[in-house]
C-alpha cells in the first residue's frame, strides 16, 4: 500500500497578499515555489532517502507530510487520509513522526522517560501504556539505561536516539529524519542510522531519510534527489549516485567509495563500483590482478623532514606540561588537561583530533588566553619554594612567540594575533550590517583605527572569505544564507591579520560540498592571511585530506602528534584507542590484508596515483 | 556539573527525597506557619526538633546545609544589627550616647535570628531534596483546583518545565558566544556603567535570535509529536501518596499540635 503520495504538490513560504502582487498583467504567476509540482509516492515498509543542497525543497517535503504546512495547491495522501483536510491532521501526525536537525530543541522536558511520554501523553494513552511504550521506545534505540538520565549530559548521537525514542512512543507507520544526522560527528551519525536501519527491517516502519550525506542515502532502497523544489532524479541508490557529473548540478557529490572507484576508471585502470572500504579493496584488487599484479609491497620511503622551525616563534605554539583542572579546591575537581606537551610549527595546518572531553576544547582555550596558565593570572603570587618537598614541574606555553605563563604579557595584543573561530560561528553575529560586524574585532583592539583602514580591512577579509565587499557590507547579517553567515563570522576574526587561527569544527553541519569549499578556504588563508591554522576535528577523512600534521588528544593527554600518513598507517591501533579512520586507511588496510601494500598519505588523490602507479608496474613487484 | 549547581539539589537516595513533592512543599508551608506562629523558645525548640529530625533523614550533608544559610548571612546579620539597637526595652545592659542595648532587645534578637535561621534551613532543605522537576510536578498538582476557575495550570507547568530543560543550554551557549567576542577583543570587565551595559550587546542580541530560533524548532517539534493543549491529555508521572507520606502527615500534624501546645502552654504561665 502507499505509505504517502503527493500529487503536483506547490508550496510557497510567500503570504497570498505577496503572490497576487507578484502576479503580472497577464495573470502569469512569479511566485517563489519551495516545492513546485512534486509527485512522490512513498510504500509502506520502504527507505526513502531524499537528497539536495540546502533551499532544494526537502524540509518543506518533510513538514507537508504531517500537516506542519499546508500545500498551496496539489494533493498529499498519507496512509489513505488526505493531509491536507484539517480533520485528519492529528491522526496523521500520530502515523508520521518527525525527527528534527537539532538534537536540543526537540526535547521538552529533562528526564529522557518524561521526554519520551510528552507524545504519548499528548493523544491521551492511559497511564501503563505510556510506561510500556517507553520499554519498547527505548529498547528500539538502545538506549534503555539512559531512561532516568538529564538529555543535556548525553552526547549528539544519543540525544537524536532519545528524539526517534520520543516519537517511536507514538507507533508511527512513518518515520521521517529532516537532516537528523546534520549536526553530529561520524560516531553519532552512525548511532542514528543503525538505529533507523534497525527500525525498519524489525519494526516495518517507513522511513524517508532527508540528507546531504551522500554516503548515508547508500543504505536506502530508492534514493530521491531534489533540487529547486522539484524531483529531479530518482531510483536505485546505487545508480543514483554513480552519476557524478549529473549531481554536481545539483550541488551533491558522489559517496567516497565511488568516487575512488569512478576516479580510477577515469584513469584508464577500469574498477567496478564499491560501496565500503572492503569492497573498494576487493574491486580494486580484482582490477590488479587482472593485470597479472598480486602482490605488492610498499617500499619503506624515507619521508622528507622538513621542520619548519621559525626562529623568533612567530606562528607557532610551543606547550609543556599543561595542565588545567575545573572547579579547583571542589570536591568536582576534574583535570581537563593533565601534561599536555604539543608542538605546532609555524606554517602548519595541524589538526586536533579526539573525542569530546578529551580536553581539546580546553587547550585551544588555551592558545589565546580564553583560559590561562595559573601563573599568569592578575591575582598570582610567586610561593616560595618549600624546602624538601619536590618542585611540581614546569609548565610553559609560548603562543606566536608570547609567554603565557608570564602575567605581564599583553594578552589582548595576543588575542589579535591569535584568531579563534568557534563551533557553529554564524550564531555570534549580531550587528545590523555586514561591516560593522566584521569590523567588531579590529575596533575592539585598535582604538585609534580609522574609517578607511576598517573599510579596506573589511574588504580585504570579506574578499578572502569569497564574498563581495560591495554587495554584502550594508545587509544585515541576519539575511544571509547559512554558508554566508560561516564566512562573515571567520572574516570577523581574520580580519585583525592572526598568525594563528584556530577553528573549532569548522565544517560542522555543512553539507559535502560546503565542507570542501570551507576546507579550500582555510588553505587560502593559510597561504595568503595567517600562517598558521590549527583546527579541532571529529571527522579523520577532514584531517586526512587536509593536514600535514595532527594530535590526538585522550583524557586530557597528547596521544600523539604526527603526520596523518603515519597516525593512520596503524589502523587497529586508532580503534583500539576508539578513533575512527579515514576511509582511505580502511581502503589501505584491507588491501594489505589481500597482499596489496600501497603506501599512501591517505588523502583520497593520493591513493588513486599511487593505486594507479601500481597498476602501470610489470608484475607488482615495484612500488613508489 | 552544572546540574549539581542549579537549584542546588544535592542527589542522593534518602527517604526524605522519596517523598512526594505535594507533600514537602505542603510540609514546607506548614513548618513556616509554625515558626511564625512560635512566640517563644519552646516552640521554636520544637520547630528547630522536627527540621533536625528531617535533615537526619535527608541524607544531605550538614555542611552542604550551612552553605544555604550562607547566601542570607548577609542579610541575618544585617537584621540582627538593627534590631538590637533599635529594639526598644526597659532593662538597658549597655549604652553609648544615643545606642542602647536593653535585655527584651537582646531577648527578641536571638529570637529574630533563630526563627530567621529555621526558616531559611527549612526551605533549602526542600530543594536540596527536590529536583526542579518534581518540584514543578508537585506545584503543578497543588495548584490543580485552580482549574475551576479557567487557570491554565498545565500550560504553566509545561512553561516551567521547558525552562528548567533550557536553563543549561542557554547556559552553555551564553558561554560559547561570551567567549567567541572576548576572542575578537570584547571586554566585559572594565569601564563604566554605560560602557559595560553596550559590552553586553553582542552577548544579548546573538543568544535572544538563538533562543527565538530554538522556540520556533521546538514548537514545530511539539507540534509534530501531536502537543494540542491540555484537552486529551494524560499525565505519564503521576504523583503517589505513599507510607513515606504518611508518616511524613503525621509529623506534620505533631508539629502543629506541639507548637500550639506550646504556644496555649505558655499563655497559660504568664
Amino acid at each position: 500500500m502507499e505509505a504517502i503520495k503527493f500529487e503536483q504538490v506547490r508550496f510557497s513560504y510567500e503570504s497570498d497578499e505577496r503572490k497576487d502582487a507578484n502576479q503580472d498583467v497577464f495573470g502569469l504567476d512569479k511566485v517563489d515555489y519551495a516545492l513546485d509540482g512534486v509527485d512522490f509516492v512513498v510504500q509502506e515498509g520502504e527507505f526513502v532517502a531524499v537528497l539536495g543542497h540546502n533551499g532544494s525543497g526537502k524540509s518543506t517535503l518533510a513538514r507537508l507530510t504531517n500537516g506542519l504546512l499546508t500545500p498551496s495547491s496539489g494533493n498529499i495522501t498519507v496512509l489513505g487520509l488526505d493531509a491536507t483536510d484539517e480533520k485528519y491532521l492529528f491522526e496523521i501526525r500520530k502515523q508520521v513522526g518527525i525527527v528534527f536537525q537539532n538534537p536540543d530543541n526537540q526535547t521538552v522536558a529533562s528526564i529522557v522517560e518524561d521526554d519520551i511520554a510528552f507524545g504519548p501523553e499528548n493523544v491521551g494513552i492511559p497511564r501503563d501504556e505510556i510506561g510500556k511504550r517507553i520499554d519498547f521506545a527505548l529498547n528500539a534505540v538502545g538506549m534503555q539505561e539512559f531512561r532516568h538520565a538529564t538529555p543535556s549530559r548525553l552526547s549528539g548521537g544519543q540525544k537524536q536516539r532519545v528524539a526517534i525514542a520520543g516519537v517511536l512512543a507514538l507507533k508511527p507507520k512513518v518515520m521521517i529524519l529532516d537532516e537528523a544526522t546534520a549536526m553530529l560527528d561520524p560516531r553519532g551519525r552512525k548511532e542514528v542510522i543503525d538505529v533507523v536501519l534497525k527500525l525498519n527491517k524489525e519494526e516495518n516502519i517507513t522511513v524517508i531519510l532527508i540528507t546531504h550525506f551522500p554516503e548515508e542515502a547508500m543504505l536506502a532502497d530508492r534514493a530521491v534527489v531534489m533540487s529547486e523544489g522539484k524531483i529531479v532524479l530518482q531510483g536505485a541508490p546505487q545508480e543514483i549516485l554513480s552519476k557524478g557529473d549529473e549531481l554536481k548540478k545539483f550541488s551533491l557529490t558522489s559517496p567516497k567509495p565511488i568516487r575512488i572507484c569512478r576516479e580510477l576508471t577515469e584513469k584508464g585502470l577500469t574498477v567496478a563500483d564499491g560501496m565500503d572500504a572492503e569492497s573498494v579493496a576487493e574491486n580494486i584488487r580484482a582490477a590488479l590482478n587482472e593485470r597479472g599484479i598480486v602482490t605488492a609491497q610498499a617500499a619503506e620511503s624515507e619521508e622528507p623532514s622538513k621542520e619548519v622551525e621559525a626562529t623568533d616563534g612567530k606562528g607557532g605554539v610551543v606547550c609543556e606540561n599543561l595542565t588545567y583542572v575545573y572547579n579547583a579546591k571542589s570536591p568536582f575537581a576534574t583535570y581537563a588537561l593533565n601534561g599536555v606537551d604539543l608542538q605546532i610549527h609555524a606554517g602548519d595546518f595541524f589538526g586536533i583530533i579526539g573525542h569530546t572531553g578529551s580536553g581539546k576544547s580546553t587547550f585551544v582555550q588555551h592558545l589565546n588566553a580564553l583560559l590561562k596558565v595559573p601563573t599568569a593570572e592578575k591575582k598570582y603570587k610567586p610561593k616560595k619554594p618549600k624546602k624538601g618537598k619536590p618542585q611540581p614541574p614546569k609548565t610553559a606555553l609560548t603562543v606566536d612567540g608570547y609567554d603565557l605563563t608570564d602575567k605581564t604579557t599583553d594578552f589582548r595584543e595576543l588575542r589579535s594575533k591569535v584568531g579563534m573561530v568557534f563551533q557553529y560561528p554564524e550564531y555570534q553575529l549580531f550587528a545590523e550590517t555586514v561591516l560593522e560586524d566584521v569590523a567588531f574585532g579590529l575596533k575592539n583592539f585598535r582604538k585609534d583605527v580609522t574609517d578607511e583602514e576598517v573599510q579596506t580591512a573589511v574588504r580585504e577579509a570579506l574578499e578572502t572569505v569569497g564574498l563581495d565587499y560591495e554587495e554584502i557590507k550594508d545587509k544585515s547579517p541576519f539575511d544571509l544564507s547559512g554558508g554566508q553567515k560561516r564566512r562573515v563570522a571567520i572574516a570577523g576574526v581574520i580580519v585583525t591579520k592572526p598568525e594563528i587561527l584556530v577553528l573549532d569544527e569548522p565544517a560542522a553541519g555543512l553539507d559535502p560540498l560546503g565542507k570542501e569549499e570551507i576546507m579550500s578556504l582555510l588553505h587560502k588563508i593559510r597561504s595568503e592571511w595567517c600562517k598558521t591554522v590549527v583546527i579541532v576535528s571529529h571527522d579523520m577523512d577532514e584531517i586526512a585530506e587536509n593536514c600535514n600534521r595532527a594530535a590526538i588528544f585522550a583524557d586530557g593527554k597528547v596521544l600523539r602528534t604526527d603526520t596523518p600518513k603515519r597516525l593512520f598507517a596503524d589502523v587497529d591501533r586508532m580503534l583500539d584507542a576508539g578513533l575512527d579512520v579515514p576511509f582511505t586507511a580502511k581502503v589501505c588496510k584491507a588491501l594489505k590484508e589481500k597482499g596489496l601494500e600501497i603506501s599512501c598519505d591517505f588523502t583520497t588523490q593520493d591513493l588513486i596515483e599511487k593505486t594507479y602507479a601500481l597498476a602501470q608496474t610489470k608484475g607488482g613487484q615495484k612500488n613508489a | 556539573m552544572r546540574e549539581v549547581a542549579f537549584g542546588q539539589y544535592y542527589p542522593a537516595k534518602s527517604f526524605v527525597h522519596k517523598c512526594d513533592p505535594r507533600m514537602k512543599i505542603l510540609f514546607l508551608i506548614v513548618y513556616i506557619v509554625a515558626v511564625f506562629l512560635s512566640k517563644n523558645f519552646y516552640a521554636l525548640g520544637a520547630c528547630a526538633f522536627v527540621f533536625v529530625l528531617v535533615a537526619a533523614f535527608s541524607g544531605v550533608p550538614f555542611r552542604s546545609l550551612l552553605r544555604s544559610v550562607k547566601a542570607v548571612l548577609f542579610l541575618l546579620i544585617f537584621m540582627t544589627v538593627l534590631n538590637l539597637f533599635f529594639y526598644s526595652g526597659e532593662t538597658v545592659l549597655w549604652e553609648w550616647k544615643f545606642i542602647e542595648i536593653t535585655k527584651e532587645a537582646l531577648y527578641h534578637t536571638a529570637f529574630l535570628a533563630a526563627r530567621l535561621f529555621l526558616l531559611v534551613l527549612g526551605s533549602s532543605l526542600l530543594t536540596l531534596t527536590t529536583t526542579p522537576v518534581s518540584l514543578a510536578d508537585g506545584i503543578e498538582s497543588l495548584l490543580t483546583p485552580l482549574k475551576w476557575i479557567r487557570f491554565p495550570v498545565h500550560e504553566l507547568a509545561l512553561i516551567m518545565s521547558i525552562a528548567l530543560r533550557f536553563i543549561p543550554i542557554l547556559t552553555d551557549e551564553t558561554g560559547r558566544i561570551m567567549n567567541a567576542q572576548k576572542a575578537r577583543g570584547a571586554d566585559f570587565e572594565t569601564g563604566g556603567l554605560i560602557k559595560r551595559v553596550k559590552a553586553v550587546i553582542p552577548i544579548l542580541i546573538p543568544l535572544l535570535i538563538s533562543a527565538f530560533r530554538r522556540s520556533e524548532e521546538l514548537g514545530d517539534a511539539m507540534d509534530a509529536r501531536c502537543y494540542a493543549g491540555s484537552k486529551v491529555r494524560t499525565k505519564y508521572k503521576k504523583l503517589t501518596f505513599t507510607w513515606r507520606d504518611l508518616i511524613a502527615t503525621l509529623v506534620v500534624g505533631g508539629l502543629l499540635a506541639g507548637v500550639i501546645l506550646l504556644r496555649t502552654y505558655t499563655l497559660s504561665l504568664v
